[in-house]
């Protein structure tokens, strides 16, 4: 309970750095973004040397439901949600110790953050935002293969985190649309290989979301 | 809200930092389809080897040398075999005929016809024939040979090395490293090398005196305070393992001897900065980095300033450097005293941080003479006067007179003279102990004159005397024993680099507390954050250097204390 409390806490500091001015809406909220995302090259490690995974980018896709605080609200003006979000990587190539090879397979990553968003409004009809988010992913190395050849095909549960930033574009007191940039990451997954050894390697994922936000 | 994204962007950029890096992991996903053979030769003689290499391509996207990992096998074992243990692809041949060689991986085969000749030796050569290498070396002999085919082949692998000498050279049989020589002693030895039926053929080896590789310095890299002088060593690294201390031997060189300058292995600073000192020997040369802190010198502050002496007495002077980042430090090391009219008075200079002044002549209270004090092309002055009145009388005072065995105090003599001067003659006169074997007092030319140490407890006080102009004051002693129960240290938490701070140990006692800084031993952990002042005369006084934090221990009666302060 202590552990929970100061979760949120932290996802709720950021809300205490913007002003007080007055909210379009207050109280709960659903949206939904899709977006395009950028897997960044991963250093990938087992007892054999590191290796690097390289991918194409992919689209997105989120839903949101939280509670936009209301005026006056001693944490300050933001919004609390929970998010669950859905990125698939298909892998490009695979960096080895005698150059890259084709890759086939993909890194799909299911997370479910808790996010906390600070908003900076001055009553215009748009409105900038920055926060982060905890919470966890699950990420399957779906047929993961360098030319052809199986390397995994394994799941792995980790901590997640991410921060984001973006335009609110307020356009009634229920509705809004959101322009945003997300940077999301985890602990360090690790797989099993075909062959039996294991392998560690990072999830660093840069995203463009767009979406829009119902009030009620 | 500007503060907040900078924050933001902070965050991400940490948060990125990651990123490939030059992959070490082979590619054992892509399956082996092919191998190749490779020999520099399809044909060789009997009785000579040959090495091959087995060159996998992995499905046409990558090749790989993996000789040591296939499987060898030759259909001829009598014509030519793999019986190499130790060089894995080396085969021999046996006799002449033609033998199809198979390398195998898997189930991904490649073979190789050789063919081994019936020709003939018509000449043997070693080489090198004489080198000369210096001991602890090792240099590696070949042997070709000539058939009477007109082909030549490397041997090297194929014959028996020996040497005649082996406490001054050997030289490897074994499969890995055939015809390589070390080298052990100085003199010369005969390397032999037999190839079958043939005579041996022979090269004389000469193993030279050891040769110098490198020179490290050390410390090698250092952060010092400006206008400081340092002691650096040079060591040699010889070829025969040997590492002695070459700091004499070496020519010492500064890349920027504005900022610091060396000579036999002494690095003296000047100015803030970056230099990078050299030693070189023999066509070797080692360096080592010098960073120097403290700011520059821009002023000296003589003390005690103004003075008046009487004639014949002695005092302490001392200088202090104010410097360009605000920082003061004492400085009496490196200054050159000197009096406007040397026949007034005398300067000299016993030990570091440590001048005296002894006056000789009167001097008319109208015109004062000067005492100078040089550093570099600064130089501070003030009045000298030398008076010459009658004594009085002299008192002996003292901060305390209870003493704790193993502990000291200064004493003080003062003199009243008759013109009312009173001037402290602690450094001119001479002191005695009662009982040295309760209590001892120092008496020698140094900074402790006058310094009373408790040796053993006593019931009837001893007494301390002090004489001076034919007058003696004495101060009654007693010394006690208590038990110590612990160590305090008080000082500065921050010190501005180049700065000189005191610290002062405190010991509590079971009935009381007492000073012993001077009685107490100082280190500190980290040279390059900050520096004792001078253990002898400048006892818990420390000098910053650079940033960081160090830690000042005091070790007094069995306890240790520790303090850390902070250089910004």
């Amino acid at each position: 309970m202590k552990r929970t409390s100061r979760i949120l806490i932290t996802l709720c500091m950021p809300l205490l750095l913007c002003g007080t001015a007055l909210a379009q809406h207050s109280g709960p909220y659903v949206g939904a973004f899709v977006g395009g995302n950028s897997l960044a090259t991963a250093k990938s490690t087992d007892d054999q040397g590191a290796f690097n995974l390289e991918f194409k980018p992919a689209l997105q896709g989120s839903a949101v439901v939280g509670w936009d605080m209301e005026h006056n609200n001693t944490l300050g003006e933001g919004r609390v949600e929970l998010e669950y979000s859905r990125r698939s990587n298909k892998i490009d190539q695979v960096g080895l110790l005698e150059g890259k090879f084709k890759g086939s397979g993909s890194l799909t990553m299911d997370s479910l953050l808790i996010n906390g968003f600070a908003v900076f409004s001055d009553k215009t009809f748009w409105a900038p935002y920055f926060g982060i988010g905890i919470g966890v992913a699950r990420i399957v190395a779906d047929n993961l293969q360098v030319t052809g050849q199986p390397l995994s095909n394994d799941t792995a549960l980790v901590f997640a985190y991410q921060v984001g930033a973006g335009l609110d574009l307020i356009l009634t007191d229920y509705l809004s649309l959101d322009l945003g940039y997300r940077f999301l990451s985890s602990t360090k997954p690790k797989f099993k290989e075909i062959n039996g050894r294991s392998f560690e390697t990072e999830y660093f994922n840069h995203s463009a979301v767009f979406g829009f936000r119902v009030g009620f | 809200m500007i503060n907040l994204f900078r924050a933001g962007i902070v965050m991400l950029v940490f948060l990125s930092g990651c990123g490939s890096e030059t992959p070490t992991h082979p590619n054992n996903f892509t399956p082996l389809t092919s191998i190749k053979i490779v020999a520099v030769t399809p044909s060789i003689a009997a009785h000579t080897s040959i090495k091959l290499t087995a060159i996998g391509d992995f499905s046409g996207l990558y090749t790989r040398d993996i000789t040591d990992q296939v499987a060898w096998a030759s259909n001829a074992p009598t014509v030519a075999d793999f019986a190499n243990a130790g060089s894995p692809g080396r085969v021999t041949g046996q006799a002449p005929g033609v033998a199809k060689l198979t390398a195998t991986k898997g189930n991904v085969t490649a073979s190789y016809q050789l063919t081994v000749s019936n020709a003939t030796v018509t000449a043997l050569a070693i080489s090198p024939v004489a080198p000369t290498v210096p001991k602890g070396l090792t240099t590696q002999f070949t042997f070709t040979g000539t058939f009477s085919d007109t082909t030549t082949q490397d041997l090297t692998y194929d014959v028996t090395w020996g040497s005649d000498t082996s406490s001054v050279a050997t030289v490897s049989d074994d499969a890995g490293s055939k015809g390589l020589a070390q080298t052990h002693l100085v003199g010369s030895s005969t390397i032999s090398a037999k190839f079958y039926d043939q005579a041996p053929v022979t090269a004389v080896l000469t193993v030279t005196a050891p040769q110098l590789q490198s020179i490290t310095i050390t410390p090698a890299s250092s952060t010092l305070l400006s206008l400081s002088t340092v002691p650096f060593q040079a060591t040699g690294h010889y070829s025969d393992g040997a590492t002695p201390d070459v700091t004499s031997q070496v020519v010492w060189s500064s890349s920027r001897p504005d900022i610091a300058t060396v000579a036999g292995g002494t690095a003296k600073t000047l100015i803030e900065g970056t230099t990078s000192i050299s030693a070189s020997l023999d066509s070797v040369s080692g360096a080592a980095s010098i960073k120097v802190t403290g700011g520059n010198l821009t002023g000296i502050t003589i003390s005690p300033a103004n003075t008046k002496l009487v004639k014949n007495t002695t005092t302490r002077i001392a200088a202090t450097g104010t410097f360009s980042n605000g920082a003061t430090r004492d400085i009496t090391a490196l200054v050159q005293w000197s009096i406007a009219n040397p026949a007034i008075a005398t300067t000299s200079a016993p030990g570091v941080n440590l001048a005296w002044l002894t006056a000789v002549t009167e001097t008319p209270l109208s015109t004062p003479t000067k005492l100078i004090a040089k550093v570099g092309s600064l130089t501070a002055e003030t009045n000298l006067t030398v008076i010459a009145p009658l004594l009085s009388s002299i008192l002996i005072t003292a901060n305390r007179t209870d003493l704790t065995a193993g502990t000291g105090d200064r004493f003080t003599l003062t003199g009243s003279f008759n013109d009312g001067t009173k001037q402290d003659l602690t450094f001119s006169s001479n002191w005695t102990s009662g009982n040295v074997a309760i209590a001892t007092v120092t008496n020698t030319a140094e900074v402790s004159k006058g310094r009373v140490t408790g040796v053993a407890p006593n019931v009837t006080p001893v007494t301390i005397s002090a004489t001076y102009g034919g007058i003696t004051a004495t101060m009654p002693v007693t010394i006690k024993v208590r038990t110590l129960e612990s160590l305090e240290i008080s000082g500065p938490a921050n010190i501005t680099s180049g700065k000189q701070e005191m610290f002062i140990a405190k010991a509590h006692y079971n009935d009381g507390t007492q000073i012993v800084t001077e009685d107490a031993v100082w280190t500190i952990d980290k040279p390059n954050v900050a520096i004792l002042a001078d253990a002898l005369n400048q006892p818990g006084q420390v000098v910053a250097v650079d940033s960081g934090t160090a830690t000042l221990t005091a070790t007094f009666g069995g306890k240790t204390q520790a303090v850390n302060f902070l250089v910004p």
